[in-house]
């Protein structure tokens, strides 16, 4: 082959190579944002280079089977050698102190030095560590989370006897509740038309979204339906995808958006609303709102019924979830950093939404925590878990602040049909676009959308 | 019929072969969409006034010999489900061969390709394997246009698309191996790479490399007198295309091709036009 054929297919390869490593990596490029810093004084300008550190592990999740590897890179750009120590101090989820070492550092002037730790934990769970370094010119902390053995991860809290029994009734209540649907055009955008839609749910409450549909397609077209369920107290508005294969409804559960009625709370008031009572609690109506959703998507002709995907972020994970152990019409299900997963180990390790809850349960004569955390058995995103037999992409935060990882995987580990992960380890209650593209072309795999 | 002049006839049969084979890169590794049909006619215009020998030396064609072919093909391609897809191809084909004093023409259907292709795997959902059986059944009798043998092919493609310097791009790479049922074969493998870059947001206009060849070997190992039993060369090609889509339903694609390299095979060129229809779009 001529040199220059040689010289293109070895460029063709090379791109081809670089994504797919980057398709695998399954990691954020976003910095983490968890490092602080000591305010260093003001310098003279010969002398403005300082040191820096560089906290790598070699796993792309952090997951290690027991022992956590850690290595401090130390940059030492300035004219002065540096002295001091490295040190890591690894805290269980709620705090507690556990594991603690520290090396000596000594780095020549204009040089860089590696130290490595292996940190030793022999506990299935995920731990957060303070990886610092205390140095002549630089002190620095960067915080981590690593997990060992996280697919052993399992609660040590029982699902009630009486859980499916429990939302079975609920379901029942829902069924007699006339759906009354009512779809009205809006407009049209440039590939979409655009519906306001309405049904009445659990308590004949009226429940509203918004529903999209693209124009392109002859009268008999029937679209795969992408069901987008709502965070905390997020008003969902239509969705306007360049994409002419999906019909898309974002709904809005009761309380939230356009769906606030006879429920209208303050922001934090919504999460503890009727807590005291799990037949009244308002997770209850709100999980009910999401399976009449399903029910108007059966409820059409236009819509394909045996491809059906609910998602959601935060509580539109926790629907997300609750809808498809629910709803064995759901075709697949995904949920980015659900709340209220393993809920009474949440307790100590998060601040919201237990911090509201805690206030609310102290507010309410002779409400206990303990009646609290019954009702909240009920809701729990691990205790869905073991009825949802879709398949279930999963997306979570290592250092997440209110999803945290330990309890997400409690419901991860509860799956019992074909599911996937995604660990982000240095991002909090998001995920990235990495996992947007990967549920998108996972959704449109399964639909055969190809 | 010269000996001379019966030897370079023999080294267009991969020509040929080439002319026909040229038109089917379409579908490769991605999987089909069920219900959609994509309806490919085309045409290919290919030219070629020297060649290469057993040992790969390039020389003229004597007496000022020139072939060119025209190939009409229709390509097609339904999905039956979301693992499977039906493919089918014929082209139709004209050549000529001109040299001082001699002159030869051939036309006619040459071989149907019927096959099935089967979506096997993917990696993330970005890159997909796809393995294809297609079953050859030649129309035609005339030596000039092909073996006239039954044949079958195994393919397996890999594909994929994602964003390289911000732009959309794919690819699509086929490795396969042929069997002609005759006597002595031959067994062809053939492969096919190609790169595929969007101009735009969507590909609506889009650029395309592709490098692609065979390597036919039989028992019958020397160039013969006989034209059907000459079963061993090789070549390597390059072409390069570049596609419009006038709507999501109908796009064209205008290609360039040139050969590399070769072995008891005519060096050519090419050029085609091809549009790619989608009647149906599928559920």
């Amino acid at each position: 082959m001529k040199p220059i054929y040689k010289l293109l297919s070895l460029a063709v390869c090379l791109m081809i190579i670089i994504d797919v490593q980057n398709a695998f990596a399954q990691k954020s490029k976003d910095k983490p944002a968890d490092t602080t810093k000591k305010e260093q004084p003001a310098k003279p300008e010969e002398d403005a280079a300082t040191p820096d550190m560089k906290v790598t592990t070699p796993d792309p999740n952090a997951f290690y089977a027991d022992k956590a590897v850690y290595t401090f890179d130390i940059l030492n750009p300035s004219n002065k050698p540096q002295d001091g120590k490295v040190s890591y101090q690894v805290f269980s989820e709620t705090g507690q102190k556990l594991n603690f070492d520290s090396l000596k550092v000594n780095v020549d002037k204009k040089a860089n030095k590696k130290y490595t730790f292996e940190i030793p934990e022999a506990k299935p769970g995920f731990y957060k560590v303070n990886l610092m370094m205390n140095i002549t010119d630089d002190d620095d902390t960067a915080r981590r989370v690593f997990g060992i053995r996280p697919e052993q991860i399992r609660s040590p809290y029982k699902k009630p006897v009486d859980f499916e029994m429990f939302w079975q009734t609920a379901k029942d209540e829902l069924a007699k509740v006339k759906p009354s649907f009512k779809t009205t055009f809006i407009k049209d955008s440039l590939n979409r038309k655009i519906y306001a839609i309405e049904m009445q749910s659990l308590g004949n409450m009226t429940i509203r979204g918004w529903m999209t549909i693209p124009k392109a397609g002859g009268k008999n077209r029937k679209f795969p339906v992408w069901v987008g369920l709502p965070g905390y107290q997020v008003n969902l508005t239509p969705i306007m995808a360049d994409d002419d294969n999906l019909a898309i409804i974002t709904l809005n559960v009761r309380g939230q958006g356009n769906s606030r009625g006879p429920i209208d709370t303050r922001r934090d008031e919504y999460i503890c609303y009727h807590i005291e009572n799990k037949d009244n609690y308002v997770m209850r109506g709100a999980i009910m709102d999401c399976v009449r959703c399903i029910d108007y998507v059966f409820s059409r002709s236009d819509l394909r019924h045996d491809d059906v995907f609910v998602t959601g972020g935060s509580m539109g994970g926790f629907l997300s979830m609750a809808t498809a152990a629910l709803d064995k019409r759901v075709t697949i299900c995904s949920a980015q950093n659900p709340i209220f997963s393993d809920v009474r180990n949440l307790i100590g390790e998060v601040d919201w939404p237990m911090s509201d809850i805690i206030k609310y349960a102290k507010t309410r004569p002779g409400l206990t925590m303990d009646k609290v955390l019954n009702n909240m058995d009920y809701f729990d995103v691990k205790n869905f878990a073991t009825d949802i037999t879709c398949s279930t992409l999963m997306g979570i935060g290592l250092l997440d602040p209110l999803a945290p990882p330990n309890n997400e995987y409690a419901a991860y580990n509860n799956l019992s049909g074909k599911k996937r992960i995604m660990v982000f380890k240095d991002l909090g209650h998001e995920v990235n676009q990495v996992f947007a593209t990967l549920e998108a072309r996972w959704m449109m795999d399964t639909f055969a959308l190809f | 019929m010269t000996l001379t002049r019966m030897m370079i006839k023999y080294l267009l049969v991969a020509v040929m072969l080439f002319a026909i084979m040229q038109n089917k890169s379409y579908g490769g590794g991605l999987p089909v969409r069920p219900g959609s049909l994509t309806i490919s006619p085309s045409v290919l215009y290919f030219f070629a006034d020297k060649g290469w020998d057993s040992l790969s030396h390039k020389s003229p064609f004597a007496q000022n010999g020139k072939y060119t072919s025209i190939s009409y093909s229709i390509f097609a391609q339904y999905g039956i489900s979301k693992r499977f897809a039906l493919v089918v191809s014929l082209p139709y084909v004209i050549s000529n061969y001109t040299q001082i004093g001699y002159q030869s023409h051939s036309s006619g259907l040459t071989d149907l390709e019927t096959g099935i292709k089967y979506y096997l795997a993917n990696i993330n959902y970005t890159y997909y394997f796809s393995l294809q059986g297609t079953l050859i059944t030649p129309l035609y009798t005339d030596l000039n246009l092909g073996y006239a043998e039954p044949g079958s092919e195994l393919k397996l493609s890999f594909a994929g698309s994602g964003k390289v310097v911000g732009r959309n791009y794919f690819f699509n790479v086929d490795e396969a191996v042929r069997q002609y049922y005759g006597n002595q074969g031959p067994v062809q493998d053939r492969y096919s790479a190609t790169f595929g870059l969007s101009l735009d947001r969507r590909f609506k206009n889009q650029v395309i490399f592709s490098v692609g060849g065979e390597y036919s070997t039989s028992s019958f190992t020397t160039v013969s007198a006989n034209q059907a039993l000459n079963k061993n060369f090789s070549f390597n090609q390059a072409t390069f295309s570049f596609g419009h889509a006038f709507t999501r339903s109908i796009s064209v694609f205008v290609s360039a091709g040139t050969f590399i390299s070769g072995r008891n095979t005519g060096d050519g060129s090419s050029a085609s036009i091809s549009l790619n229809l989608r009647p149906f779009r599928g559920i």
